[in-house]
């Protein structure tokens, strides 16, 4: 240990477990409330939303139960506020949406409460939900063709919606004039001061047990440890600046050859520091896909931390051993006002994650991830119409989570299936068919598991979804920004590239057309929507892989038996009850040293 | 007659006996896995000795026998559920393994998919859908039936979950799937989904489903051996299994729906529990030896939740005594990580080789061994000495945690204690903040053995005023069937909201519930003026996917009227606020479904009166005195050590104490005052 970490190890250790527990239920708590009292599908049900608790001077203490994009510069946020206002106080509560300021998307609506203990300030309670609508002239919140943020709607700039804890109604009535279907986005709102306000009256009881001066030594003994842990796992890791390339899908009319992202990753083991370097990358485009600073900042902490020890923190002080280096008027970097940052959560940043994650295989076996699946074609289409099944009009906007783009390969496992795309750590919950067709007049065909499309390695990505759906109740549409229809997630190490995503139209009479990749589309009674997700890249040789791991996946129907034999050199055969397989050993000998020898040439 | 309660634990079978003159007993015997009929008539046997009556005697005198199970936990948790196959509607086959998106960290990719419950191999597609109004909008295909049995009984199975959506709204296809299993593969169990678990969220409707039917060859057999097992003894009276939602069912009923049975056994703590202080808000917190499991109880009403876990990716589907586990038992292991953070578990030594003290080759320390160094367990009075402690065993172990902190002995010893103090003080809060329960205006009610070392501790650190551990403690989901009243629920959907309420598909609704409700209660012979019907309803705001349970009071005639309505709308807003810190009173009530519980207040025994805090009392003398280390510092102080069993009632004890039982020790704060009321149990207010 260093002198550092003798300085800090000051603080009573039990209490720095028991304080930072207590922060992390804190969140928890905070999340239920998010999760189990808004309206919008997106949030309640895929869990689209994050709560996160930081240093009044704008430190992450704890954002563990929450979707990376969202949390992980989330310190960004929260500045703005007393950079704008000098007469913050107890009872404010400040809202934006605003990329300009520390936001992620216009459509991540984030409610920033400060705690103030003895009249001191010391913490803010943040909570982000990706919110239905934000009354942009088309009913999406993410397209790739909005230029500026003059086409995305509501812009909320950090805005003081609450003082002495009540709203300011005159702001609601402003908000619920501009946002389509506004009660549900109040409903969505309110959870979020339910959440912040919980979270505020928690600490000030923590305040009041343990003093605050405690807390406030407890805070620079929580970072200390932070950067310790995270310290440790970068000098595990060997020395070297790798570097890998990914490529975003062409956009026609905003980027009609794609855009190659790259990321330049240097790993100093005895400093304990890793750099991203981000700055040799495209200009901004003139559409909805360059990312914000909170979400290219966010995107090079991400891709690092999937590298690391899970198991450590990821507040402040962990976060500044990764320095991600930004340029002005960059794709990746920060963006010129009023440059569209509509899709910036996804998208490009999901291809700059993927790009640092996987920079990391440049050290070789066991390091690094593949491609982890793009998103999100219609299968996590924004839908949008009128529902006249119970007698009134009832018109409908929101996002629907039928199927999640999957998860590279990584040394050791197979890539984690219901995965959604880089940015989310896998922590969205899949829509429940029966609670979408109860709130939203469609039916969903099918949504299963697709056959042979997963990328191949020894250890495989996960296979895609695949499904249909089609509205009940007049016509729908559904607007949709596809990102892996052209450019599939790689694979490394000699593992394969994942499978591509499918978006296309069924009419009536049963005829599939493709549809474009960034998109809104008008489907008719009658017509369906098909989708496959985009899944993971493979990682290591397929005929590399264990063979029973081969018939496992024949047995659940995840591939077929010819390319059992073809991709992975392993020889199945029905089993004796008729339905069941198993391994021909001795054809699988062959078979895998004719691979062997081909591989040799 | 005598009254009987027995609950099957992975370790002990324990068995209370109510005797007519009032006293209770307990015994425990030895679980026996894999024929655990064996040790529920042994259990029996050892209670006769102790009234010095023969089995047959006994069971003659006996009226009724409430029963917790392990079988049906046991089979699913060994994963020795029966091989079943799964019947899906055409286009959605991999429900089971999608799940609602299973839970992980989101740092973690270290880690593998899990398999479904039923292998996708297993699973079989059929034509036909029912859409959200219950509209058949496709025909069944009775031909992919008949091919889907076929093929399943190839394959194998032993029994067949049908799980197709909208079911619960419209079960005409679910029932004719029913009929051609029948005519095709006769005899073979079928668990149907609008039957087992009649809620939407196609995930939670099916993976219930499937267990149930995975569970019915086990239980099935289980039931038999054991009524034959009652019945060969000359057993005349009422056999009650306890199930999962913290009711009891007629033996021949768990038959019909064997998931019921499912964890059922540590619901019973919490009914105990209520036993002692009905009608108020109470923690039940119960230390094992690899697990710390809470349980609340909100106004009386014990907490259920849609949400239990049967492992670590998957749902039980149906509703549960909501209790919580963390990793914080006796024998959790303490260790530092690279940070130089104590942690205590969740890895545990369990039984074997279990913690270091037991001298059966435990070399990590457990917060037992921390307990045995510290001086609050007794090395040669574990378990009333039926288990032999070695202290210097527990020193060794200690002290590697204690050079990897840079710390003396008892002072790592005493944050290992207090680490797991406070592992469980957040499982405690995580199960009453997120549901509107303040601990400091509750009572917590201890269960387990192990607690009673910790619970002064917990108390301190949350601000507890009073606490109360059971002299039965470590046998309290046993005695939470005894002292049960009989309960048994059934629930429907009926959808429904405020703007336009639908009475009269409510009242049918209502109506067929307390029907079966009534026709439980006649079933069990419950005398009329015994006869209770709780009902309660399952509601949310418009958009929003997650409902509450509201209790309220059915109107006289059960039948709901126009001047009900706003009565049921401001149940909600408040159960809302109470939960969530928010309520929107102006949006709509949405009605999703309702929930009718038969009450049979069979309990023929009171619980003790409470002794009031000032209540005077005398003070046993000491059987010892022994150094014990209470404070962060390291150093021990000599504390009085008294027998549990010289206390009896009306005793006053004043902390800093130990009070030994035979199975728990209980040590008390200074600050603290222990009252023993007329059945032995502890009352202790904090200063």
């Amino acid at each position: 240990m260093n002198s550092e970490s003798d300085a800090s190890s000051g603080f009573d250790p039990l209490l720095l477990a028991v304080l930072s527990n207590r922060m992390e239920s804190i969140v928890r708590e905070m999340s239920n409330i998010v999760k189990k009292a808004s309206r919008s599908t997106a949030i309640t049900n895929a869990r689209d939303f994050s709560c996160g608790l930081l240093t009044f001077d704008h430190r992450l203490i704890c954002v563990e139960d929450a979707m990376p994009v969202h949390v992980t510069a989330m310190d960004l946020s929260t500045r703005p506020v007393t950079e704008l206002f000098n007469d913050v106080q107890a009872g404010d509560a400040f809202f934006s949406n605003s990329p300009y300021h520390g936001g992620t998307h216009h459509a991540d609506m984030t409610l920033c409460v400060p705690v103030y203990l003895d009249g001191e300030p010391l913490f803010w309670a943040v909570a982000r939900s990706h919110h239905a609508d934000t009354g942009a002239h088309i009913p999406t919140t993410m397209d790739a063709h909005m230029r500026s943020v003059y086409e995305e709607g509501l812009h909320i700039p950090v805005v003081r919606f609450q003082s002495g804890y009540r709203d300011r109604e005159d702001l609601i009535r402003w908000c619920r004039h501009n946002i389509r279907e506004s009660h549900i986005w109040y409903g969505d709102y309110r959870a979020q001061v339910g959440a912040t306000r919980t979270a505020e009256t928690r600490l000030v009881e923590l305040g009041q047990r343990y003093g605050r001066e405690t807390l406030a030594a407890f805070i620079e003994a929580w970072m200390d440890y932070g950067r310790r842990r995270a310290r440790a796992a970068i000098a595990a890791l060997p020395k070297g600046t790798l570097s890998w390339t990914s490529r975003h899908d062409p956009v026609p009319g905003v980027a009609d050859d794609g855009i190659a992202i790259t990321a330049k990753v240097t790993i100093d083991p005895e400093a304990g520091k890793i750099t991203v370097d981000l700055r040799d990358n495209p200009d901004c485009v003139a559409g909805g896909i360059n990312l914000s600073e909170a979400c290219a900042t966010g995107a090079g902490r991400i891709g690092v931390f999937y590298n690391l020890d899970p198991s450590l923190p990821h507040n402040d002080g962990s976060s500044s051993c990764v320095e991600v280096l930004l340029r002005d008027g960059c794709i990746v970097g920060r963006p010129t006002y009023p440059a569209g940052t509509s899709n910036a959560t996804m998208g490009i940043n999901d291809r700059l994650i993927n790009a640092v994650q996987c920079a990391f295989t440049g050290l070789g076996a066991p390091h690094g991830l593949a491609e982890g699946g793009t998103e999100f074609g219609v299968n996590m289409g924004v839908i949008a119409g009128t529902d006249s099944r119970f007698g009134v009009d009832r018109p409908y906007v929101n996002m629907v989570f039928f199927g999640l783009s999957t998860g590279p390969g990584l040394h050791g496992h197979d890539g984690w299936l219901t995965y959604e795309a880089p940015n989310g750590g896998g922590v969205l919950a899949l829509d429940q068919i029966e609670i979408d067709e109860m709130t939203y007049p469609i039916l969903v065909e099918e949504r299963k598991i697709a056959a042979n499309a997963m990328g191949m390695g020894q250890w495989n990505g996960a296979p895609a979804m695949q499904g249909s759906y089609r509205p009940l109740s007049g016509e729908m549409t559904v607007a949709y920004c596809s990102d892996g229809d052209r450019n599939a997630p790689r694979g490394v190490l000699g593992g394969l590239d994942g499978s591509c995503a499918i978006n296309s139209k069924r009419d009536a009479n049963g005829q599939a057309s493709a549809l474009p990749a960034f998109h809104m589309e008008t489907v008719r009674p009658g017509e369906s929507v098909v989708f496959r997700t985009v899944s993971g890249g493979g990682y290591g040789h397929p005929t590399d892989r264990e063979p029973d791991r081969v018939l496992r996946d024949v047995e659940r129907g995840w591939i077929d038996a010819r390319t059992a034999s073809e991709v992975y050199g392993v020889a199945v055969v029905v089993a004796s009850n008729g339905v069941d397989h198993k391994i021909d050993q001795g054809h699988t000998a062959q078979l895998r040293a004719k691979n062997h020898i081909k591989a040799a040439h | 007659m005598f009254r009987v309660g027995i609950d099957i634990g992975g370790t002990f079978t324990d068995c209370v006996v109510h005797a007519p003159d009032g006293t209770a007993v307990i015994v425990k015997s030895p679980s026996t896995p894999g024929a655990f009929a064996n040790g529920f008539m042994n259990a029996l046997r050892l209670a006769a000795t102790r009234f010095d009556l023969t089995l047959e005697r006994f069971l003659a005198e006996t009226a009724v026998i409430v029963h917790g199970t392990t079988v049906s936990t046991n089979a699913v948790v060994t994963r020795a559920t029966a091989p079943t196959g799964l019947i899906a509607t055409r286009g959605h086959p991999d429900v089971l393994t999608l799940r609602e998106a299973p839970r992980k960290s989101a740092w973690n990719w270290r880690l593998d998919y899990p398999d479904p419950f039923i292998p996708r191999n297993r699973t079989v597609e059929v034509g036909g859908r029912i859409d959200s109004l219950g509209n058949e909008v496709e025909p069944l295909s009775e031909e992919d039936v008949v091919a889907g049995v076929r093929l399943l009984r190839q394959a194998g199975v032993e029994a067949i979950a049908v799980g197709l959506l909208w079911s619960f709204v419209n079960p005409v296809h679910e029932s004719r799937v029913a009929e051609i299993i029948e005519r095709e593969w006769s005899g073979v169990p079928v668990s149907l989904g609008h039957r087992v678990n009649p809620i939407p969220r196609e995930y939670r409707r099916t993976i219930a489903t499937a267990i149930d039917a995975s569970l019915r060859p086990v239980v099935n057999a289980y039931i038999e051996e054991l009524t034959q097992a009652l019945s060969a003894a000359g057993f005349l009276g009422r056999l009650l299994i306890a199930n999962c939602s913290g009711g009891m069912m007629p033996a021949e009923e768990i038959l019909a729906s064997p998931i019921q049975s499912v964890m059922s056994g540590p619901t019973m703590a919490p009914v105990a529990a209520r036993h002692v202080a009905p009608g108020r808000d109470v923690i039940v917190a119960d230390m094992g030896g690899t697990t710390f499991d809470v349980a609340a109880i909100r106004d009386g009403q014990i907490l259920v939740t849609p949400e239990a876990m049967i492992y670590e990716h998957d749902m039980l589907g149906l509703p549960k005594v909501d209790v919580r586990s963390v990793g914080a038992g006796g024998g959790s292991i303490a260790w530092v990580d690279d940070g130089g953070l104590l942690r205590v578990g969740p890895l545990s030594a369990g039984a074997q080789p279990g913690p270091a003290c037991y001298g059966r080759g435990g070399t990590q320390a457990t917060v037992t061994d921390a307990n045995v160094v510290l001086g609050i367990i007794d090395p040669h009075f574990f378990l009333g000495g039926a288990i032999q402690l070695d202290r210097s065993l527990a020193e060794q172990a200690v002290e590697r945690v204690a050079r990897r902190l840079g710390v003396g002995l008892t002072e790592a010893a005493y944050a290992i204690h207090a680490t797991s103090n406070h592992n469980m003080i957040g499982a405690i809060e995580d199960i009453t903040v997120n549901e509107g329960i303040n601990p400091r205006d509750s009572l917590v009610v201890t269960g387990g053995g192990a607690t009673g070392c910790h619970i002064a501790g917990m108390a301190q650190a949350l601000g507890l005023p009073r606490f109360m551990v059971p002299r039965l403690s470590s046998g309290l989901s046993a005695q939470g069937g005894l002292v049960s009243d009989l309960r048994w629920q059934v629930f429907a959907s009926a959808y429904s909201d405020s703007e336009a309420f639908a009475f009269e598909a409510v009242n049918w609704t209502l109506r067929d519930l307390t029907c079966r409700c009534r026709a439980f209660l006649d079933r069990c012979e419950v005398a009329e003026a015994a006869r209770r019907i709780e009902a309660a309803f399952m509601g949310r705001y418009q958009f929003q996917s997650w409902e509450i349970e509201v209790p309220f009071a059915l109107p006289a005639g059960g039948q709901l009227t126009e001047d009900d309505l706003p009565g049921l709308v401001a149940a909600f807003h408040a159960m809302h606020r109470r939960i969530y810190g928010i309520s929107d009173d102006d949006n709509p009530v949405e009605f999703v479904s309702w929930k009718a519980t038969a009450v049979g207040c069979t309990n023929p025994m009171p619980a003790a009166e409470q002794p009031a805090s000032n209540a005077a009392g005398r003070t046993p003398p000491a059987k010892s005195t022994r150094p014990v280390c209470l404070a962060p510092g390291g150093l021990a102080l000599a504390i009085p050590v008294y027998a549990g069993s010289a206390c009896g009632g009306n005793a006053v004890i004043d902390g800093p104490a130990i009070i030994e039982e035979d199975t728990t020790t209980l040590l008390l704060l200074s600050g603290m005052s222990a009252r023993v009321d007329a059945d032995g149990n502890y009352w202790v207010d904090c200063a």
